[in-house]
């Protein structure tokens, strides 16, 4: 689980991290082609990703937290449940985006086959998704940032073991050591 | 057997018959007007073309061929013909050559070739000259002319040389290309330049 969590952080980072520079990075036509595709494709790994993440926290449910306030409990449940919420959202908008635009482009997952469309071009369809996908996008920055600021918190002013608990190289309290 | 370097080379061609009936026009004599072949190194078929929330694309085609006639008493009688390999379009990235070859703009498997023949070739200005023919893309042939802007540069080693540059605009909708109308914008820029050196 904990290392499923650190392979969703680095590709929700690299995705936002491509999505802004293929948009914004002002780079030319055949290197902003090429970071769409990588950009698209690594969106499918992300919604690959964010199943098995799901699947797993069903399965096996958060470890109980007894340090943390109620309310602060009540936001970290908010804050991941709309993480997740938001990914799924960004990445079908995403791929609602590319499917319903008047210019088409196969995804071509990392050169290797086509992933098919969802929908027909359309282009009122095709805005209404693109602006779908900015808004999730743009919540995931913002929820990533207050998930980071309440690890942070846990961590410099609680003094407590919530991030240590995450991180996948240290051991864990209670562990044997070595 | 037909590489892409003698295509280039030939289609040079394509350029110098443009010059050719400009030098004829300015009183230049004949016999030097023979004397002139294209830098294939200098010669480029290029385009451009806009899109909303993307960058201009820029691109050009690596392979084509070219034949002309000059007519050096009667410009108006030279012809220019050119056949375009719509597979050799170069965008600058392997994948997004692709998507250009594919259905979606030049359809490269059904319409190999972009074709121009010349109807007409006339003087309009010192260094100008216009060339009328038909365009034929995707199938489907619409008139089109063109000014071609000649410029003569003295050779340090003896040889001159002619530099071509010819800007034109088509409307792809006309030829069926609607992929991606109106994000995508329905004028394409076409700039072909080229150069001869006097030998």
């Amino acid at each position: 689980m904990i290392a499923l969590h650190w392979a969703g952080a680095a590709i929700i980072l690299a995705l936002l991290a491509i999505g802004w520079t293929m948009v914004y990075g002002g780079l030319d036509a055949a290197s902003t082609f090429d970071l769409y595709q990588q950009h698209k494709s690594l969106g499918f790994v992300a919604l690959a990703l964010t199943a098995a993440r799901l699947a797993a926290r069903l399965a096996s449910p958060s470890p109980p937290d007894p340090v943390s306030a109620r309310w602060e409990q009540a936001l970290a449940a908010l804050t991941q449940a709309a993480l997740y919420l938001l990914t799924v959202a960004a990445i079908v908008s995403g791929w609602l985006d590319v499917s319903s635009s008047p210019l088409p482009v196969p995804t071509r997952f990392f050169n290797l086959f086509v992933i098919p469309n969802i929908a027909a071009p359309n282009l009122t369809l095709y805005e209404a998704a693109a602006w779908a996908h900015r808004a999730a996008v743009w919540s995931i920055a913002a929820l990533v940032a207050l998930h980071v600021a309440g690890a942070l918190k846990h961590h410099f002013l609680n003094r407590d073991d919530v991030l240590r608990r995450m991180a996948p190289l240290c051991p864990k309290p209670g562990a044997p050591p070595g | 057997m037909t590489t892409p370097s003698n295509i280039i080379q030939r289609s040079g061609f394509v350029c110098a018959v443009l010059a050719l009936g400009a030098i004829a026009q300015t009183r230049i004599p004949a016999a030097a007007a023979a004397n002139w072949r294209i830098d294939p190194a200098r010669t480029h078929i290029a385009f451009a073309i806009d899109a909303v929330g993307y960058p201009r694309t820029h691109g050009q085609f690596r392979q084509f061929v070219g034949r002309i006639s000059v007519d050096f008493d009667h410009p108006d009688k030279s012809a220019v013909s050119f056949h375009v390999q719509s597979q050799s379009v170069d965008v600058g990235s392997p994948s997004f050559d692709d998507y250009m070859r594919s259905t979606a703009f030049l359809d490269a498997a059904h319409y190999p070739s972009i074709d121009f023949v010349s109807k007409s070739v006339e003087k309009v200005g010192d260094h100008t000259v216009r060339v009328t023919g038909d365009l034929t893309l995707l199938g489907v042939t619409k008139p089109l002319s063109v000014d071609v802007e000649v410029e003569r540069q003295a050779g340090g080693g003896g040889g001159g040389r002619l530099e071509f540059l010819a800007r034109t605009s088509i409307d792809r909708l006309a030829f069926g290309m609607n992929s991606g109308f109106p994000l995508v914008s329905r004028e394409v820029e076409l700039v072909i330049s080229s150069e001869a050196i006097e030998i």
